[in-house]
């Protein structure tokens, strides 16, 4: 009997405990309900964070918690606790200028940027407004990636929400002072963690292999010929970095000159006696800091065998006119040579093709185009592109401007044409023939809707090297593409130079809270007290009568008479 | 802020309770007992209503409104009436008197009532940095319920537990618990079916509180007089 009791009483212990676990969970779960109940949440786009040679640049900060202002302001408001929105349509240069040369302490920067526009006719000229806008977003971009900003810098999209947001704040604004703790308005939150500095990132260099037909004994080493492109991305937004026409034009062209040669090479009766040899580098933005290590990594025989290499670098958005660029002087029998093959087939297609030389100065870091790293190692190399004059550092490298838009398919299709054809012109030995080896409407034919596609996945992916990682899915997407084209694919993983090194949080979620101020709040208890006061006065009054009331506070009388 | 809107909204909702209950005599007599039993009764209540709902109505697919199934929601709520039928007459309160009983356990009920529906709303939602306006109003709701019970209350009282009442005012007192009985139907209607704002609805839930709670002081107040 006591035994059972005892057991009961345990029983009964038991059942308390848990209870009090119960009851402990639920105060936990109360207490952690988090404030999720925002008005809006809008994806924002980190401005990228970066220190060059040790020194700082870019936004310094993520976490965000201030009030939203805009133009037009008050003159002479304080902003240091108050976000400000500025669409990129009617950017105000001057201010931005002052703000961020001279440092001055802002609580925040969001940067509303248009919406992508629907896809425009192909070859159609662009709109004036899409030219303004592009020169808008560069200098943006410039001003920003080159400035140290000790406040968060974020990017969003524009929509309805925002917009009607936006007009709401500058109405207010406009009446008076920007919005603070006291007069209520909308608050941005942004809860990311400090950004921290990537540990080691590692640059990765994808190449193929297609050997060319060696005859029966032949023993010495078959020459190669190098078509390179680099793929990585640099901007002012790391997560919208997805350069379609710096540099995914030249992957696609790259992938495409990959698939027909793939196609010649896979019968032996048409391969040719030139090995041909893919590399798709990262690091672009770096002085070709990859394509460098890229080289480096061939072993000597390798690297005399390379007849030439071609690197492509933005060859997506050009109507008649190309550029080969060259750090030999053009005179230079190769140099020669290349030129030439590449003119006379683009004289056939009604292109012109010029020819820049840029010496190169051996004690300068900078490495403006990729072919400098290969022409260091004295291979010869040159460079296809678009692009005129030389790129300074971090321009032109894939930024904010360009999108999808920038890219012409007509104009990647033109270069993959030029290149393919004066490369089979060079290996098969048909130079000064007019034979057309990948006409249209051939097996040979470059087929558009590869190039189509392949540029629509590039430019959803954002690229920047340092943030892919080892195992990224775009890396291991060209890296199958690459090994279905050509024999041999090998992957090179390198650390990116000392001189570069980045943070990351490049994402994050944006809450729109709409709150009201510590004034209203006061004026609201107020008026609860004087209503509960109110009440508890009428109640008193008409249930134990007026007498009651005045005597609850009046202390008694009698004994002060009494002590007296 | 935003705890400090939490604690302006909770002082609204609950405060009035605290205050009926210090102001009136109810204190001096100390009925926190028949509150607290009446509480337990409203638990009960909602408890035997919940089943109900979830026993005999259907779930409506496009969310319009659907006379049978707010009959039968106006049914339940009657379940309501029965137990305060139950926590008037059939609990064992100490030596009050009628006046103050129908009070406490008025008291107890919309307490209950108001920490059941509307507690949980409150801590989730109002302690956030976003304001709304929603959260003042079911503050007002729980004032106007409090009356409302109140009320409810008296004329159940009158109509359970006073013997002798005037025979005009019988069906008078039973129309007027019918009224405050069908309130909470009346509001959802008018709020989901018409599609009043918020504002509106909280407004004539507080003016019709009131005009009942006029009456139902005028009745008890009749029947006081001795016949």
């Amino acid at each position: 009997m006591a035994g059972r009791r005892r057991g009961r009483c345990g029983g009964g212990v038991e059942v308390l405990e848990s209870i009090y676990s119960v009851v402990a969970l639920v105060l936990i779960l109360v207490a952690c309900v988090e404030l999720g109940d925002a008005a809006t949440a809008v994806d924002v786009y980190r401005l990228i964070q970066y220190d060059l040679a040790g020194v700082p640049y870019g936004s310094r900060f993520g976490g965000l918690n201030h009030h939203a202002g805009a133009f037009p302001f008050a003159p002479g408001a304080d902003f240091s606790r108050t976000v400000v929105m500025m669409p990129v349509r009617e950017l105000n240069f001057t201010f931005l200028r002052e703000y961020i040369i001279n440092k001055q302490q802002l609580g925040g920067l969001l940067f509303l940027l248009p919406q992508k526009v629907s896809k425009k006719i192909v070859g159609e000229i662009k709109s004036k407004d899409d030219g303004l806008m592009r020169k808008i977003l560069v200098e943006l971009e410039q001003l920003l990636i080159h400035a140290s900003i000790p406040y968060p810098v974020y990017f969003a999209f524009e929509d309805d929400k925002i917009n009607a947001l936006l007009a709401d704040v500058r109405r207010s604004d406009a009446t008076g002072q920007p919005a603070t703790a006291t007069t209520g308005g909308y608050k941005l939150v942004v809860s990311s963690p400090e950004p921290k500095k990537l540990s080691s990132p590692t640059i990765t260099n994808i190449q193929g292999w297609l050997p060319g037909l060696k005859g029966d004994g032949d023993t010495n080493q078959l020459p190669t010929i190098a078509v390179v492109a680099p793929y990585d991305t640099f901007g002012a937004a790391p997560a919208l970095s997805v350069g379609s026409d710096g540099n995914g034009s030249g992957v696609v062209a790259l992938l495409e000159i990959a698939r027909l040669f793939s196609r010649l090479y896979s019968n032996p009766k048409t391969r040719g006696r030139y090995n041909l040899l893919f590399g798709l580098t990262s690091g672009g933005p770096y002085n070709y800091n990859g394509t460098l290590k890229w080289l480096r990594s061939f072993d000597q025989r390798l690297r005399e065998s390379i007849d030439y290499a071609i690197c492509l670098n933005s060859i997506g958005s050009w109507n008649n006119e190309l550029w080969i660029h060259v750090s030999k002087p053009p005179e230079n029998a190769y140099i020669k040579q290349v030129h030439e093959s590449l003119s006379d087939v683009a004289k056939e297609q009604g292109v012109t093709i010029g020819i820049k030389h840029k010496k190169i100065n051996i004690s300068d870091p900078r490495v403006a185009w990729e072919h400098e790293q290969f022409s260091r190692l004295r291979i010869t190399a040159v460079t296809l592109s678009e692009l005129s004059a030389a790129p300074e550092l971090l321009k032109n490298t894939g930024g904010l401007y360009d999108t999808r838009d920038s890219v012409d398919e007509a104009a990647v299709y033109r270069s993959i044409r030029l290149i393919a054809e004066s490369l089979a012109r060079h290996i098969y030995g048909y130079q000064g023939r007019n034979i057309q080896i990948f006409a249209d409407n051939s097996s040979l034919a470059v087929n558009p809707s590869y190039v189509k596609s392949w540029l629509d996945l590039l430019s959803r992916t954002p690229r920047v090297g340092p943030f892919l990682s080892k195992t990224d899915p775009i890396i291991s997407a060209l890296k199958k593409e690459l090994s279905d084209h050509t024999v041999e694919v090998h992957l090179q993983h390198e650390m990116i130079d000392g001189m570069f090194s980045f943070y990351d949080s490049t994402r994050a979620t944006l809450y729109i809270y709409q709150v009201a101020s510590v004034a209203f709040d006061l004026l609201l208890l107020l008026v609860l007290g004087s209503y509960l006061i109110l009440l508890f006065s009428f109640l008193v009054i008409t249930t134990r009568g007026l007498d009651d009331l005045i005597n609850m506070f009046r202390r008694p009388p009698s004994r002060k008479v009494k002590a007296s | 802020m935003t705890v400090f809107h939490f604690f302006n909204c909770a002082i609204l909702t609950f405060g009035p309770h605290a205050v009926y209950y210090s102001a009136t005599p109810l204190s001096e007599y100390d009925t926190i007992g028949t509150s607290a039993k009446a509480a337990a009764v409203y638990l009960g209540t909602a408890l035997v209503k919940l089943v109900c709902l979830a026993t005999f109505l259907k779930e409506s697919e496009n969310g319009n409104f659907d006379p049978y199934q707010e009959l039968l929601k106006v049914l339940i709520n009657f379940i309501d009436v029965a137990g305060l039928y139950f926590a008037l007459t059939q609990l064992t309160h100490r030596n009050i008197s009628q006046n103050h009983k129908f009070q406490a356990v008025g008291l107890g009920w919309a307490f209950a009532d108001s920490v059941l529906h509307r507690l949980a709303p409150l801590w989730v939602g109002a302690r956030g940095l976003e304001f709304t306006w929603e959260y003042v109003f079911q503050g007002l709701e729980a004032n106007a319920n409090l009356v409302l019970n109140l009320s409810l209350a008296a004329l159940g009282s009158l109509m359970w537990l006073r013997k002798n009442k005037p025979r005009i005012l019988i069906p008078i007192i039973y129309a007027c618990a019918g009224v405050l009985a069908t309130m909470p139907s009346i509001t959802s209607y008018l709020r989901r079916a018409l599609g009043w704002q918020p504002a509106k609805a909280v407004g004539f839930e507080l003016f019709s509180s009131l005009m009942m709670a006029f009456l139902s002081w005028q009745l008890f107040s009749a029947c006081q007089r001795p016949a």
